[in-house]
């Protein structure tokens, strides 16, 4: 265990230290990461006006929406876009000949990244509640607890599924067409463009056994206080439990067969 | 136990196959066609530990999909292979602790960042003791004369200091086993040398296996007794690069430099006149003649100098890819 602790500190620096000669590109993902939500926000901002659209009034948006933004950004998972690059350019090659699995380098870097625009979301939103009460929590510790552990494996389920999409590219050039597909389901299922009550409730019950919303609208509504019961906690945490399960069960085939059909067709 | 050992080895791929224009294109989405692709046929070749063997064979002729197998990134079609007594496919991060891949048009290095934060994280991933990896550096870097390069971000190198620092990343481990695809291409002469002299020392200081696939020639004469020739996938020569001239072009060539103008025709009877440029003059002779020529030239014509020598090797790959006189494969 010391040993994989001494190479994830390795890939972190590593990446940090990669990251540092991005600064401005960083800069403006985090923008573009931000910007949607509190687009978003601006809009069902004006919808509620004085009064409330599904139980939702105007301050209720904005905790929903800040808090949206916090946990996109801590549960980001972008590794298609390289993994893809891995696959097709043969720089898989020299990853398959060190002895490491390269999914360890992937997560490392996500880890690397979120310790730092966490950070700094974090403090961007500490400084807006000061001014904005609205946007404040209203946490004590064991919810703070509960809403960390959904982030970290909303963050889990988010990077395994990106990272499996990365891997199709063993089968398909089009593997990042597939990340977009998969994306714009999330605006939705995700809780991405409205919270998942104000959906119809068929599709809201879709939803709800898929996915989707245990990587984002989960965690955003424990944070906000918005899943409190004992039972839909639970329900929420199963059905995340479940789903790290079925997307680390789904890598390790796709992992295989692919190493298999990479070492058949070259790369 | 040989170091490498391919018994058969064979990879046959399966591409499909699209017409150019926008009907082959559509033809392709209904119904693809499929062609089977013999990259590597049935080749066998035994490496003992410490040999520097010479890869050659023209592009697209099976090399790298041979090391690539080698290195256990492809699955063989048939055949059977065993690299430091693994199962290069099956062998896991043991196995991978013991070679070195590098690959002349990929590079492992960050391409952001100063070459050492690669070997730190090569050190971290290899689990290599900081004494050791202390250790190991200082003798690359010093061997690859590598001192002002270690703190410079990647991308402000040139491409001959890029190798050295892809070698170094790669031999931190202190492999045994080291297979490198083109560890010279698109290098100067000056970092060519300096390449091979460290691969040469490698070798030596470490007893390291060497499998080594180059389009410069100059790398495999300085560095390999014994060559493996590859054309459409099938090993046309495995033996030692001396005795190929001998099998492949049994000829010498005797080199003037003469003291008048001799006409082209006056040389004829002696031999193939290869190069006429008085008074410089190359004269083609079989091996076998070569001493009985050369005394018969030194008596009959005005002769300042003269040197006998070998075809370039250049020439003698030429020729056993074109099939002149192939020597069986040992």
């Amino acid at each position: 265990m010391t040993g994989l602790a001494t190479r994830y500190a390795a890939l972190i620096r590593a990446a940090w230290l990669t990251d540092l000669q991005y600064r401005a590109a960083i800069a403006i993902w985090l923008v573009l990461g931000i910007a949607q939500p509190l687009i978003t926000l601006a809009v069902w901002w004006a919808v509620a006006g004085g009064g409330e659209v599904g139980g939702y009034g105007q301050a209720d948006f904005a905790r929903y929406f800040f808090a949206l933004m916090l946990v996109d950004q801590l549960t980001l998972a972008w590794d298609v876009w390289y993994i893809d690059r891995w696959i097709r350019e043969g720089e898989l090659n020299f990853r398959l000949a060190r002895p490491l699995n390269p999914i360890h380098e992937a997560i490392a870097d996500n880890i690397a990244y979120k310790m730092k625009t966490g950070t700094l979301v974090l403090a961007a939103w500490a400084g807006i509640a000061l001014a904005w009460p609205a946007v404040r929590l209203d946490v004590g510790p064991a919810r703070l607890a509960l809403a960390v552990l959904a982030i970290a494996l909303a963050a889990a389920i988010r990077f395994v599924s990106t990272y499996v999409n990365g891997l199709l590219a063993f089968w398909t050039t089009r593997a990042t067409a597939i990340a977009e597909l998969h994306f714009g389901i999330s605006l939705f299922l995700a809780g991405r463009i409205a919270p998942l009550s104000l959906l119809p409730p068929a599709v809201a019950g879709v939803a709800g056994v898929l996915w989707f919303p245990y990587m984002l609208a989960f965690p955003v509504e424990v944070l906000t206080g918005g899943v409190t019961t004992a039972p839909d906690l639970l329900r929420g945490f199963g059905w995340q439990c479940f789903w790290l399960a079925a997307w680390i069960g789904v890598y390790r085939l796709v992992w295989t067969r692919g190493l298999r059909r990479y070492g058949a067709v070259g790369g | 136990m040989p170091a490498i050992l391919a018994e058969g080895l064979t990879k046959h791929y399966r591409v499909k196959v699209r017409e150019p224009g926008l009907g082959g294109a559509v033809r392709a989405v209904f119904r693809p066609r499929y062609r089977d692709v013999h990259a590597v046929e049935a080749v066998s070749f035994r490496i003992e530990p410490g040999e520097v063997v010479g890869f050659l064979g023209p592009n697209g002729a099976g090399k790298t999909t041979t090391i690539k197998m080698l290195a256990g990134l492809l699955h063989p079609t048939a055949g059977r292979v065993e690299v430091a007594g693994f199962d290069p496919w099956m062998g896991g991060a043991a196995f991978k602790r013991r070679f070195a891949l590098v690959l002349g048009n990929k590079q492992q290095l960050m391409w952001d960042l100063p070459p050492e934060e690669t070997f730190l994280v090569n050190r971290a991933i290899y689990s290599i003791g900081w004494a050791d990896y202390r250790r190991t550096l200082d003798e690359l870097v010093e061997l690859l004369r590598l001192g002002d390069v270690l703190g410079r971000p990647v991308r402000q190198l040139s491409q001959g200091e890029r190798m050295k620092c892809e070698l170094a990343a790669a031999l931190l481990h202190r492999p045994e086993i080291l297979f490198l695809d083109e560890p010279t291409l698109g290098l100067d002469v000056t970092a060519q040398e300096t390449i091979r002299a460290f691969v040469r020392d490698y070798n030596e200081r470490y007893g390291a296996t060497v499998l080594l696939t180059s389009h410069y020639m100059a790398d495999v004469t300085a560095l390999a007794q014994r060559v493996l020739i590859i054309e459409h996938g099938t090993l046309l020569y495995d033996g030692a690069l001396a005795a190929l001239a001998e099998r492949t072009l049994p000829v010498k060539r005797v080199t003037l430099v003469l003291a008048e103008d001799v006409p082209r025709a006056a040389l004829a009877p002696y031999g193939a006149v290869r190069e006429y440029a008085p008074p410089r003059v190359v004269i083609e002779v079989p091996r076998r003649d070569a001493a009985r020529v050369s005394a018969r030239l030194l008596a009959e014509l005005p002769v300042v100098d003269l040197g006998i020598g070998d075809p370039p090797i250049e020439e003698v790959i030429r020729a056993v890819f074109e099939g002149a006189q192939i020597g069986e494969a040992r």
